[in-house]
């Protein structure tokens, strides 16, 4: 018996899968280093170790743009798509590293270091994956390392987080399964190429679709499945909210855009996917209106998230190829100004306490102006007011909804902009506005200088891509 | 006599509905994580009753993850379930703090 035929896939199968194994073996590597090096050195080599190898993953995986590779028989295909997903997971896994440089007690930062990388690299199997096997082994890698890491921080209820989520995304993750066991039975075929293709039963299909997308539904949190989000992202460590908020919402978008655009080409496509635009349309008022409540900024920006999700679901709404590449701009605008305003967070934290009450920020436009300055450029572009990337997002969004014939999603879309710009300004005033002695805090020394290199590159990759729209081509996702 | 595929999907959609009452109805998480397993498992069963029906090897190869996947889950699931009681000395969702999803 010859190799070929024991191993039956070529170097280029294997060279597709390169990004996401570099970050899958340096949580090894961050593992091992954490057993053996001695105490001081620990942390700092650690971190730099995964963010390095997060960096060599990003560049590696841009190398191959314009190359597009359906890897193990079609099982995950890299090609634009999914290599401008795998960046979004990159950047936001780094971004998360710089606020959780103080993650875990002193023992636990490897292997919290380490599930970080597993749970990137879950979601970078997700963003390529091109059939049923892939996407639930990338799923089930991203939200396996996640339970975890909920649980990590030591304040109450960071535990009974991470119970919810692991009870609430399995059943998520069952109903998906159960869906794609269903599509399986219709078309013979667990490749996502074969769902456009004939089924021996509609009744079969519909209802596999219909389980498959409550599922990824679930795990975008989108109205009315998003009820376990704010408790979740408020029990978390902020760096694990931070991951959380961009990563898992990454990885499931590209699932679903691939799902969605195998699918438009099916007669029945337009009924099955018109329960997802409705939800969409339902988390964008929602989500706004829940966040107007708040007063905790994790909530807030759980509530946020929520409506934000919404938007870029929306702008898939004509499944066009433009509606595609503004969804992703979209995802993109959302991972620097949602980072950034949890980079200010994790500046204003401290020791023992997170700084994510809303009275933390009375009176920080005196304090602290330059980080107060920061927040509000963030607020801003969550808002969607120019000069933001949030702004030029959603012009480009409500442009290709009125184009492909969802004008009632561009009306909702304002609607709800116009109601989350008060949730969004209250934090404003209370940086800004009058404030009594007593509720000014004292500034003290935040725990680590890291989070405000996050706060430069979102603040300025916020405001370039405002400016300067980048519209990638060629990033209709393959499935063959 | 032969077991028809419909019987295999119908037991499968009974098993399936049965966990999902079983999240919604019991309280103590072990309970809840048996059922969630309840859920894994009828998609198994689908996924093998149709791999047979199609003659079609990639139905139980999903299979083989699935069982992997669940059992780490399983392992991650008891154990945060331990996590939660050792600080609360209790473990019933509904007085677990803000368990009301």
């Amino acid at each position: 018996m010859t190799p070929q035929s024991i191993i039956p896939f070529g170097s280029s199968d294997w060279s597709a899968v390169v990004p996401m194994t570099i970050v899958a073996l340096s949580a090894l590597v961050v593992i091992l280093a954490d057993l053996t090096l001695p105490k001081h050195l620990r942390r700092p080599v650690v971190l730099g170790v995964a963010i390095l190898a997060l960096a060599i993953a990003g560049v590696v995986a841009l190398g191959a743009w314009g190359h597009p590779v359906a890897a193990f028989g079609g099982a995950f295909v890299l090609g634009g798509f999914a290599i401008v997903f795998e960046e979004i997971v990159v950047v936001a896994a780094i971004f998360s590293l710089l606020l959780g440089s103080t993650l875990g007690r002193e023992d636990q930062a490897g292997g919290a270091i380490a599930l970080v990388l597993w749970s990137a690299s879950g979601a970078m199997l997700m963003a390529g994956a091109a059939n049923f096997m892939t996407i639930f082994l990338g799923l089930e890698l991203l939200s396996l390392a996640l339970y975890c890491l909920c649980g990590l921080s030591p304040r109450a209820g960071a535990r009974e987080s991470a119970l919810k989520y692991l009870i609430l995304s399995s059943t998520a993750s069952g109903f998906l399964l159960y869906g794609m066991a269903l599509i399986f039975g219709a078309t013979g075929s667990v490749s996502l190429a074969a769902i456009a293709g004939p089924t021996i039963s509609n009744a079969l299909f519909d209802v596999g679709c219909g389980m498959f997308l409550i599922g990824l539904c679930f795990k975008l949190s989108l109205v009315p499945f998003h009820v376990w989000t704010p408790d979740v992202y408020e029990g978390a460590p902020l760096p694990v909210t931070a991951f959380m908020s961009v990563v898992t919402k990454a990885g499931t978008l590209a699932v679903l855009a691939r799902f969605a655009y195998a699918l438009a080409p099916l007669p029945q496509a337009h009924a099955i996917l018109a329960p997802l635009w409705i939800v969409a349309a339902i988390s964008m008022i929602v989500g706004n209106v829940a966040a107007l409540a708040q007063t905790d900024i994790k909530r807030l920006l759980a509530y946020s998230g929520i409506a934000q999700l919404g938007y870029i679901v929306a702008s898939m709404a004509g499944t066009s190829e433009q509606g595609l590449r503004y969804a992703i701009f979209y995802l993109g605008a959302y991972t620097f100004m949602n980072l950034g305003a949890f980079a200010v967070v994790a500046l204003l934290s401290r020791e023992r306490e997170e700084g994510s009450r809303l009275a933390t920020f009375a009176g920080l436009g005196y304090r602290q102006p330059v980080l107060a300055g920061a927040m509000t450029f963030f607020l801003l572009s969550l808002a969607g007011l120019p000069p933001t990337a949030g702004f030029t997002g959603k012009i480009l969004i409500l442009a290709t909804d009125v184009n492909s014939g969802y004008a009632w999603l561009a009306v909702l879309l304002i609607v709800g902009t116009a109601i989350s710009a008060y949730a969004y300004f209250k934090i404003v005033f209370a940086m800004y506005g009058r404030t009594t002695g007593a509720e000014i805090q004292r500034a003290t020394k935040p725990a680590s200088a890291l989070p405000w290199v996050g706060v430069a590159i979102c603040a300025v990759a916020t405001l370039a891509l405002g400016l300067y729209p980048i519209l990638p081509s060629d990033i209709v996702p393959l499935v063959k | 006599m032969s077991v028809e595929l419909t019987n295999y999907v119908t037991l499968s959609a009974v098993m399936f509905f049965i966990g999902v009452a079983g999240v919604i109805v019991r309280r103590n998480p072990l309970i809840v994580l048996m059922a969630i397993e309840l859920m894994f498992n009828a998609a198994n069963l689908a996924l093998v009753a149709f791999s047979r029906a199609w003659v079609n090897n990639a139905g139980h190869i999903f299979v083989f993850l699935v069982v992997t996947v669940a059992a780490a889950e399983a392992a991650i699931g008891l154990a945060i379930v331990v996590a939660v009681f050792r600080r609360a000395k209790n473990v019933d969702l509904d007085e677990v703090a803000g368990m009301h999803g």
